[in-house]
């Protein structure tokens, strides 16, 4: 094997801030290497200097034993490295074949060769078992083959390094293996990959050599096969991870909302409900299983008010539901930690204090007058109390929300949902692309809120997380409940099989 | 976030000293002298009382317009009809003064109240096909500029024509806004016009209702799940973008037009669009903008008379101001330029 890139003494300043501090790290043509390390532990950051985002503070980059200036990210592409974004950098609205070719700067003219393109991306798409529709439209396909995309767009354009930043976050578990496999081909055909990721099981299957970055310094380089999930755990953190396991309770007490036989959109199998009947008690966790897509959005936007059911009835702390928008939900304490944080959960331009009081600004706390006077400096020691108290990393509360990282931000959504001491609370995917500081933390705070008193409904495509928080579990699948089981002691394999439709 | 507001002031500010250099260029390849000819715009523009009041005269339309265009785009309303909802509000106040039968200072306050409600009314329409229909709304308002602008053409050569010339009677004397001082042109519009810049401000960063419209305006996906009416911000930011624009209108008929003659408001309304996306959406930057637009008109015509410079220059200085604020802040998009400013601002930080 043959080195293919090396990263000397990397050091990345921000202000007095060090982002990354001496950072060694290197890669082997043909190997899978991985970089882990919690939200903030300087691995973006490292990415972002090797495509040519940032430039290093201090420290060198080696191509091939070559010293590189990577000064643009279209020098990291004719350099041979590809990055595929844990966001895709895709165009909707365009399809396969437009995506890929979009921005290809190796051939110069007026006029695309659609043919000859089309025939390279075919050859390098049956290559590399990568199997995509070169006609569909990018909103047409599952997340798995947008993904697909994005790696073979980087073929395309030649890339040798391949970044993976997080593929596996939106992944079912399906899509999962299928990524596995063509890493291993990728691997096969002399590619080397950059893995980046925080989940320990898949960091031991798919990595040939790991790497931990703690608070912008690397910590160790490992050989995969002469390790275990406990000591990556324990050089990431820092500390000794206690395996945790929450106390699983049966609540009696009142259901907060009960769905009786509600249809939304009941003819599509993976974005609609047909005849769900569920309810979730006063002071217990109700964990929605099943793979993605199979009507876990809708069932969220019917709870929380922000769609309307087509049928059946919707019942809320006793009173039949009729027409409502969310504003009456949230009337009616309920909250809602929603499955895409920067859409839905938060407004990216503006500042981490208003974020934090979006739903709570006609609060008598924050304002004078009936909502025409905002009692400012209120507003700012709410929002630093809330700061130490949720442990949110930020500059200040004046920095624009969607400059923190995602465990931030979702801090941010978390304060302000159960700040409001919700009766019913709606986490949907709430630790998805968080490390394991942050879900840790996120988890702690739902268990709390249901032991005071809160229903919890927990909607999480990560089924450890599920059986690890639920009191009781329903599987969803292609819209409908297929069962339900008890959170103690849940038979793993018949959820499973649940929910593969079975 | 220090960042991004010191370059919301030195964008617009660079924008503008790069356009007078080329304005000069372009004075200087004229054959005429640049430094004698911005000092006769200087002259033009402050050198006297009765020219300083110009200034001020021709600010007042379009504080309002820019004004409109602000309070829009903030909600995420791409309100492009400021034009034809200042003359809703023109029409409104004219026809009011001239047909009420009374004349008098309540009549101008019905005029004015009037005016407003046009307008309103001018940007509800656009809105109304929006809301419940998802028409572009930048279409549809330009749409309404035209039909504003034909219907006061009915309004000058046949409803309410005066004579043989197509234009409408003048406002009755007694009618029209009171001049702050007798002797300059100056009416109490420009104070109506400096307050309610004021207080869009304060509604916009100092209220509750004003954080809900731009949270609207930003993401109103994450808005709607965070329970704010998003239809109803909308409506409610073309309807006050729309009235705002028409108590312009009627300020500027009552107090220093009077009467409606073909050609009149043109412009206005994309002027003001320009100039509050100079003043980076914020209100009381866009009052000083459009002042700055307004110094540049009026010392114009005395730079033509005193060096033959002809005013066109002007025009290409004020739409260079334009090219420049807008690339300026698409420029930060570049990967290139967002580094190199980026570095600037650390070595800054870091001194």
């Amino acid at each position: 094997m043959s080195e293919i890139l090396r990263m000397e003494h990397i050091s990345k300043q921000f202000g007095d801030f060090y982002a990354n501090k001496d950072i060694n790290f290197d890669v082997q043509q043909g190997e899978v290497h991985t970089l882990l390390g919690e939200n903030g532990a300087g691995k973006s950051t490292l990415m972002n200097v090797l495509i040519g985002l940032y430039q290093p503070t201090e420290g060198s980059i080696y191509l091939r034993g070559k010293k590189v200036e990577i000064d643009s990210p279209a020098e990291a592409v004719r350099l041979g490295i590809g990055m595929v974004h844990q966001h895709f950098m895709l165009v909707e609205a365009m399809t396969v074949f437009q995506n890929i070719i979009l921005g290809d700067r190796r051939y110069k003219g007026i006029f695309i060769d659609h043919a000859a393109r089309r025939k390279e991306i075919l050859e390098l798409s049956w290559r590399y078992g990568l199997n995509i529709d070169l006609e569909a439209k990018i909103t047409d396909i599952s997340v798995g083959a947008q993904q697909r995309v994005e790696i073979l767009k980087a073929l395309y354009r030649g890339a040798e390094l391949l970044i993976l930043d997080e593929p596996t976050a939106a992944l079912t578990d399906i899509e999962v293996e299928g990524l596995y496999s063509v890493i291993d081909k990728l691997k096969s055909e002399g590619k080397s990959i950059v893995f980046i990721s925080h989940k320990m099981r898949e960091v031991l299957h798919v990595s040939d050599r790991v790497t931990i970055l703690r608070a912008g310094k690397t910590i160790k380089t490992l050989l995969a096969s002469e390790t275990d999930g406990k000591e990556l755990a324990n050089l990431m953190i820092g500390r000794d991870l206690v395996e945790c396991e929450y106390e699983k309770k049966e609540s009696e007490q009142e259901p907060v909302i009960e769905l009786r036989n509600v249809d939304y959109n009941k003819t599509s199998k993976h974005n609609g409900l047909n005849g769900v009947s569920l309810m979730v008690r006063k002071g217990e966790i109700l964990g929605i299983a099943g793979v993605d897509g199979n009507g876990q959005s809708q069932l969220s936007q019917i709870v929380t008010g922000v769609t309307m059911a087509e049928a059946g009835e919707v019942v809320l702390k006793g009173c039949k539901v009729n027409h409502v928008t969310a504003a009456d939900f949230i009337e009616k304490n309920v909250s809602h930690i929603p499955e895409d944080r920067n859409r839905m959960g938060l407004v990216g331009n503006m500042t981490v204090e208003e974020n934090l009081l979006l739903k709570s600004t006609q609060d008598c706390a924050f304002c004078d007058l009936n909502g025409w006077h905002l009692k400012k400096k209120a507003m700012r020691t709410y929002s630093e109390s809330m700061r130490v108290k949720y442990d949110i990393r930020c500059q200040g509360m004046d920095q624009e929300i969607r400059s923190l990282s995602g465990g931030n931000q979702q801090k941010v959504i978390l304060a302000r949902e159960l700040e409001a001491k919700p009766d019913l609370l709606v986490a949907v995917h709430p630790t998805r692309g968080l490390d394991i500081g942050a879900t840790r933390y996120v988890r702690d705070n739902m268990i709390a809120a249901r032991d005071a008193g809160c229903a919890v409904l927990l909607i999480s495509a990560d089924f450890d997380e599920v059986l690890q928080l639920s009191d009781r579990i329903i599987v969803m699948f292609e819209g409908k409940v297929m069962g339900e089981y008890s959170g103690k002691n849940p038979p793993i394999s018949t959820i499973s099989l649940a929910m593969a439709g079975k | 976030m220090q960042k991004t507001k010191t370059l919301n002031v030195l964008i617009p500010v660079l924008s503008i000293l790069l356009a007078f250099f080329i304005g000069m260029l372009i004075i200087l390849a004229l054959g005429k002298n640049p430094i004698e000819a911005i000092g006769y715009l200087m002259k033009g523009a402050f050198g006297s009382k009765t020219n300083l009041a110009n200034t001020v005269v021709r600010s007042m339309p379009l504080i309002f317009t820019g004004l409109c265009t602000c309070f829009a785009y903030r909600c995420g309303v791409f309100n492009l009809g400021g034009e034809g909802q200042f003359l809703a509000g023109a029409m409104a106040a004219i026809t009011v003064s001239l047909l009420i039968g009374h004349e008098g200072w309540w009549v101008s306050i019905v005029a004015v109240l009037a005016g407003t409600v046009a307008g309103g009314i001018w940007g509800l329409l656009p809105g109304i096909l929006k809301t419940w229909r998802g028409i572009n709304e930048m279409i549809t308002t330009i749409m309404f500029n035209y039909v504003a602008t034909l219907f006061m053409g009915y309004l000058y050569t046949t409803a309410l024509r005066e004579g043989s010339v197509p234009q409408t009677a003048p406002v009755p004397d007694a009618t029209k806004i009171g001049r702050i001082f007798p002797d300059l042109r100056i009416t109490w519009g420009i104070v109506i016009a400096i307050v309610l810049g004021i207080a869009i401000w304060y509604f916009l960063f100092y209220t509750s209702k004003g954080f809900q419209l731009r949270a609207v305006g930003f993401n109103p996906v994450a808005s709607s799940y965070n329970g704010l009416s998003v239809k109803k911000y909308m409506l409610t930011a073309f309807i006050v973008s729309g009235a705002i624009a028409g108590l312009g209108g009627a300020a500027d008929v009552l107090g220093t037009q009077f009467r409606l003659i073909s050609g009149y408001g043109g412009g206005y309304g994309f002027d003001g669009v320009a100039l509050a996306l100079i003043a980076q959406l914020h209100p009381l930057a866009t009052v000083a903008v459009a002042y700055f637009f307004a110094v540049l008109r009026v010392g114009s015509t005395t730079m033509q008379v005193g060096t033959g410079v002809p005013t066109s220059v002007i025009d290409i200085i004020q739409a260079l101001v334009i090219i420049f604020a807008v690339a300026g802040s698409s420029m930060m998009y570049l990967p290139k330029v967002r580094k190199f400013v980026t570095n600037l601002f650390e070595r800054k930080e870091a001194k």
